[in-house]
């Protein structure tokens, strides 16, 4: 399901890439849909513990749409598109490496209690 | 023939110019660093291949942006690439520890289950051990043999022989001398092993018989042997026997066990015999004939 939208995200952003060098330079669109994908993006990792576990991906992500967001205020398209594509990918990075401290914190421990039960389980099935 | 050379030359030339060799980027060749990473990390191409995909794309978008010179547009693709190929790389790490997880748990149950195939395999030791014990315990007619068994070895110590009467043990004269009734210093161990055995069996009796050799009258014997019969009954008395236990008799000269003819064959008559009853308290008969 994560994987599902990640890639849908991508996806619109390509097809909004792409669109913008159909469109031309001279009359670029402001991408409004575009920066709504990558404030999905930023929130969805916002809720993903991303600003406790990865905390610098997370802020990046952060100001990538911020300056996304004001380029569109400020009729900017160009670099309205690209802070938005930067917004979402780091965003998607920013979840991705929560998740990927989550995993490796949760192994490490699960490592730890395997040793335990081996050494358990060794000690225990020595004769008194 | 010349002129239309001569256009294509100018073509090739201004086209040239258009596409030179790019000058190296710095962000365009750290993103190619980063997808060339990513491509190296076997987890990459196992969990996120998807992810390295996208990367290589966003890398090929900013190879092809530095031929034509679009700097906005290599930044642009050079940052998409680096970001993505960091993505593959974290969404991979992430699903091998999962997997390790996961596989460690098989592993886990594996161990939990021995673990309590072991402990019920004790447990049904145990019961095979407390059932060898109660079958021991009811077992009694073993016990008892055991017990009889152990009851002759200590007779057998006695050097005491079976009779009619019960298990007899002979104290010879050794323990007095002749004519008169007062036990030898030697005469100690073998009444403390009888003293032992009769604390021990609290539920026997004993008959101490005193018998004389030939030598002097009929009623001098008699005396003697009934005199030696109630010393030995004093010595088992101070040795902690209830008196009630002890019966005696003198029987003089009667049953001799060797030839009054000679000294060797009276020292083996002068003797005290004690009988030693059946675990049942029964009182123990005289002695009649020979």
């Amino acid at each position: 399901m994560l994987i599902d939208l990640s890639n849908l995200a991508r996806g619109a952003s390509l097809w909004t890439a792409v669109a913008v060098c159909v469109a031309g330079c001279a009359s670029t669109p402001i991408p409004n849909e575009q920066i709504a994908v990558a404030k999905s993006s930023v929130q969805r990792a916002e809720q993903s513990g991303a600003p406790e576990l990865a905390p610098l991906e997370m802020s990046t992500a952060r100001q990538d749409l911020a300056s996304a967001e004001k380029a569109a205020a400020d009729r900017e398209a160009l670099p309205a598109t690209q802070w938005a594509e930067k917004a979402n990918v780091d965003a998607q990075l920013a979840e991705a490496t929560a998740q990927e401290r989550r995993a490796h914190k949760a192994a490490t421990e699960f490592d730890a209690s395997m040793t335990v039960l081996r050494e358990e389980t060794q000690r225990s099935s020595q004769p008194n | 023939m010349n002129a239309k050379l001569f256009t294509g030359l100018a073509l090739a030339l201004a086209l040239g110019a258009c596409v030179s060799m790019p000058q190296p980027n710095a962000a365009l060749e750290s993103a190619r660093l980063a997808v060339q990473a990513a491509e190296a990390d076997p987890n990459v191409n196992k969990y996120a291949a998807l992810d390295l995909d996208v990367a290589r794309k966003d890398l090929s978008n900013a190879d092809s942006a530095a031929l034509h010179h679009q700097d906005a547009a290599i930044a642009q693709s050079a940052y998409l690439a680096m970001e993505n190929a960091r993505l593959a790389q974290a969404h991979a790490a992430a699903k091998a520890d999962d997997a390790r997880v996961a596989a460690g748990q098989v592993e886990r149950d594996q161990i939990m289950l021995a673990a309590r195939t072991q402990e019920a395999d004790k447990a049904k030791l145990a019961a095979v051990n407390s059932k060898q014990v109660a079958d021991s315990a009811l077992n009694q007619r073993d016990q008892a043999n055991v017990e009889t068994a152990r009851v002759q070895a200590e007779l057998d110590s006695l050097k005491a022989t079976p009779t009619p009467r019960g298990m007899v043990l002979t104290l010879g004269d050794v323990l007095f001398d002749t004519g008169r009734a007062e036990l030898k210093s030697g005469a100690g161990r073998k009444l403390d092993q009888l003293a032992q055995f009769l604390v021990e069996h609290p539920d026997r009796r004993v008959q101490i018989d005193g018998f004389t050799d030939s030598v002097g009258t009929d009623s001098y014997n008699e005396e003697l042997s009934q005199r030696r019969a109630n010393t030995v009954r004093e010595a088992l008395i101070s040795r902690g026997i209830e008196s009630s236990r002890i019966g005696t008799e003198g029987y003089g000269k009667s049953y001799p066990v060797a030839n009054n003819n000679d000294s060797g064959g009276r020292q083996l008559n002068r003797r005290v015999e004690v009988v030693i009853g059946g675990n049942n308290g029964t009182p123990i008969s005289p002695r009649t004939g020979s």
